[in-house]
């Protein structure tokens, strides 16, 4: 290990997420590659270790002969001191060796608040922020992530961005690079290249022009780009990678567990989630495969807990024969199976007791995201009080004694009766327990939890404005008023974070100038309690020149160019602007199990037909 | 039927893996290796595994000791090369036994200690320390959990069993150094704090510790 690196580790907190060295990390021959790739993930090791998307393009990119990936993460504050006072530039985890000097750049963008870290890495690595400042061919900064549907924010920092699913576009980017290196390409020329690579989105390659209110007036594509860029998927998920051996960190992380992917994609639509569109169509792994990677995962990584994952897991079809499959093996050898992201009104107590056979009962979490029937149809989020209730008097007469419930204030057509729907359905989710349960001396604690609604992006309340913070408190002021029983606990997220989310969430490309300026002014981690400051954020809109309020408040007109209008999910945009109708006429629309109602996503199918 | 040791070695980026993690990499290391390890009795049973005396974060080791229940899956001889398949770099396993000495008779750790001066301070600091070691007591404060203050008084003389090597080179001050291991211990890292805040006017920018050996009350090798 470097001297000056250890001298440094005397003198920071937790210094084992600055090391590697861990099972299973790869560690290849400098003198046999290349090509190399490092992986930031703009967030602390612990938060970056606990993606599986970082452990499975780590293990695609691996896979390549001659071809190498590391993984950098951002310092916390004493580290990147440190580093700073000691002039030790940014370097990758597996050889140490500086990431300036690397091929690839490549960031993980899973949420807007992760930007001031991007130009923190970035700037950390010894590199001029802005793409157009890096004239030659290495390194490429590439970033991919679902924050990359709208990357105008971040785009002049940027040389490529890759849309969707990263498997296979992540691959063909790297091999036009391996020839543009040994044949010796200018910069330009190979990313004119890149942009014709379907899901390779090159910014530097639009024009974009504004009108005099700030609106977007054009998006030109130059030199042979696509006016549209597509998102990427795997089409089939049986045969896609699975890291059933990835790396096992030495230190805890966030997720220390199996992470067992069960399907892509969500058949609900929920219209408030962005998750639900841009990873359409849903595309499934079969059942047996599945229990052959989960106990794959387990024996290799020696872990002794087993997550199912996916954006809704009570849709997957089989999941009482994968849960059975799974724990024919995992009960035995005292391996733990958690089961989140289940629905309301599928609860299955059976299943319940099944997972939590001999340990103790852990509590209950459920998300109606609305408190009335009305506001609930209007996002399309079909879940019913009936539901609701019976799911909990299922839970209650089982012995539980937990419940957290997860709501949204500000969402679309909400009113003040919406928001107090939600005390009132605490309240009767007291009543049921109080009806129901089999022991009514342990009491019951009810978690209510609301968050203020960010639109997003691709969704059909991409037009929407935000409610102001002002107005959320005030929601959350009136919700306190009504919530007034002992057994029901409410908290309310903070609307700061929420509301540079919305900003920067739909934002432009004149945002980049409000990036750097806020980072400049010592932004950083802004997901960190610890680090977030509004008001260096409010400072720098203003020293641009720009309103936030104009991107997280504003309501879009049908016909506005918006800012993401070159990036396609595959979803159509006449579908989502006909949802958004729907809502406001408070009906629901069916999942695509039901019927499908002609979303696009199902082109992105090998012969245009989704397999639901 | 008794319990099995491993003796290992902690270097390298395993150097800051800290007791606790160390713990659970171990657990792991053991189920990749197929190995498979009694668990503890009770409401809650998990695999046993217990290390005497836990290396401070940041040291190196070449002497590391665990002791765990060996079901099915191994044999002492096989098992080193079994575990050091599964264990992250820097982890070595060096032997698998049965039995071994009570934990109680861990006396005392042989450390080599390295010091480095930001300038070539390590012949006076050498001369220091020598001093240091000669008084008759050499009270320090020492971090404490249970006192109120949050600190405890130390008398670090009385744990310093052996001054065996002093050795300067530049800016370097090599230190081999035999400590009380357990019931009071002495951290090398309490002393070397104390050294420092007696001679301010040593800038010391980096300290190595390493555990060369543990010894049993008669100074012979435990294990």
């Amino acid at each position: 290990m470097d001297h000056k690196l250890e001298k440094i580790l005397a003198r920071v907190q937790k210094p084992g997420r600055y090391v590697g060295g861990e099972y299973n990390a790869v560690v290849k021959d400098r003198a046999a590659v290349d090509c190399r790739f490092a992986f930031c993930f703009p967030d602390t090791y612990e938060i970056g270790m606990s993606n599986l998307g970082l452990r499975i393009l780590y293990g695609v990119i691996n896979e390549m002969d001659g071809v190498w990936c590391e993984r950098v993460f951002a310092p916390w504050g004493d580290m990147e001191e440190a580093m700073r006072s000691e002039g030790l530039p940014l370097y990758a985890l597996e050889s140490g060796d500086p990431v300036k000097d690397f091929d690839f750049i490549g960031f993980s963008l899973g949420y807007e608040l992760a930007y001031t870290n991007v130009l923190n890495l970035l700037d950390l690595a010894g590199l001029p922020l802005r793409a157009a400042d890096r004239p030659d061919l290495t390194p490429i900064v590439v970033a991919g992530g679902t924050a990359m549907y709208d990357p105008e924010p971040i785009a002049p920092f940027v040389d490529i961005v890759s849309l969707g699913e990263g498997e296979d576009v992540t691959v063909e980017m790297i091999q036009l690079y391996r020839k543009a290196k040994k044949e010796g390409w200018s910069k330009a020329a190979f990313l004119r290249q890149a942009a014709q690579i379907p899901g390779l989105y090159v910014p530097s390659l639009y024009d974009v022009k504004y009108h005099d209110d700030g609106t977007v007036a054009a998006v030109t594509p130059r030199e042979g780009a696509p006016a549209v860029v597509t998102k990427r998927i795997v089409t089939d998920m049986n045969q896609s990678y699975y890291p059933a051996k990835t790396i096992v960190p030495s230190t805890e992380v966030t997720q220390d567990r199996v992470m067992l992917e069960l399907f892509r994609g969500c058949i609900r639509g929920c219209r408030f989630c962005q998750a639900g569109y841009v990873y359409r169509p849903v595309r499934g792994r079969d059942c047996d495969l599945l229990v052959k990677q989960g106990i794959e995962a387990c024996q290799d990584s020696g872990y002794q807990d087993m997550t199912l994952m996916s954006l809704s897991s009570s849709d997957y079809p089989d999941l009482l024969p994968l849960c059975d499959g799974l724990l024919e093996w995992c009960q035995p050898r005292k391996v733990s199976l958690a089961l989140p992201s289940l629905r309301a009104d599928n609860f299955s107590m059976g299943l319940m007791e099944k997972l939590q056979a001999g340990g103790r009962k852990s509590g209950l979490t459920f998300a109606p995201e609305a408190g009335s029937q009305r506001l609930r149809d209007a996002i399309n989020k079909n879940v019913t009080e009936e539901d609701l209730l019976a799911s909990c008097r299922t839970a209650f007469e089982g012995g539980w004694s937990s419940v957290k419930l997860y709501f949204m204030l500000g969402l679309p057509t909400e009113t003040d009766e919406d928001v107090l729907g939600i005390a009132d359905l605490a309240n009767k989710v007291y009543y049921t327990w109080k009806t129901y349960s089999t022991n009514r001396s342990r009491g019951i604690r009810i978690t209510v939890s609301t968050s203020c609604f960010v639109p997003k992006s691709h969704t059909p309340f991409q037009w929407e404005a935000q409610n102001t913070m002002e107005e959320y408190l005030r929601k959350v002021t009136l919700l306190r008023e009504h919530m007034r029983n002992k057994s029901i606990t409410y908290n309310w997220h903070d609307p700061e974070t929420s509301f540079l989310e919305a900003a920067l969430s739909r934002g432009d490309r004149r945002l980049a100038d409000v990036l750097e300026t806020a980072w400049r002014n010592g932004a950083k981690f802004d997901s960190w309690s610890e680090y977030f400051r509004l008001q260096t954020w409010l400072d720098a809109f203003a020293a641009c020149g720009l309103d936030p309020a104009f991107y997280a408040n504003r309501e879009r007109g049908k016909d506005e160019v918006l800012p993401w209008s070159m990036i396609s999910d595959g979803v159509k945009t006449s579908y989502l602007w006909k949802e958004r109708e729907t809502a406001y006429e408070g009906k629901i629309t069916p999942d695509c199990r039901v019927k499908c109602t002609g979303c696009g996503a199902n082109k992105l199918c090998e012969g245009g037909v989704c397999r639901v | 039927m008794s319990d099995q040791r491993i003796l290992f070695r902690k270097t390298g980026t395993a150097k800051y893996i800290s007791h606790l993690d160390l713990m659970h990499t171990m657990e792991r290391a053991f189920l990749r290796a197929g190995i498979s390890i009694r668990h503890t009795q009770g409401y809650h049973p998990h695999p046993y595994v217990s290390i005497p005396l836990p290396l401070p974060l940041g040291f190196s080791s070449d002497c590391e000791i665990l002791e765990f229940g060996l079901v099915e899956g191994s044999t002492i001889e096989t098992l080193p090369a079994q575990m050091n398949r599964a264990l992250p770099s820097g982890i070595e396993v060096l032997d698998c036994y049965d039995g071994g000495l009570a934990f109680k008779k861990l006396t005392f750790v042989r450390y080599d200690i390295t010091l480095e001066f930001e300038t070539e301070q390590a012949e006076e600091a050498a001369a220091d320390f020598k001093a240091l070691m000669g008084r008759e007591s050499f009270v320090v404060q020492k971090r404490s959990k249970k006192a109120k203050s949050g600190f405890t008084e130390v008398d670090i003389i009385p744990l310093v069993e052996a001054v065996e090597e002093v050795r300067s080179d530049g800016v370097f001050l090599y230190l081999t150094l035999l400590l009380k291991a357990q019931n009071p211990g002495l951290n090398p890292d309490v002393l070397l704090q104390g050294f420092r805040s007696e001679y301010p006017g040593l800038n010391v920018i980096y300290t190595a510790c390493h555990r060369r050996e543990i010894l049993d009350d008669n100074k012979a090798i435990y294990r």
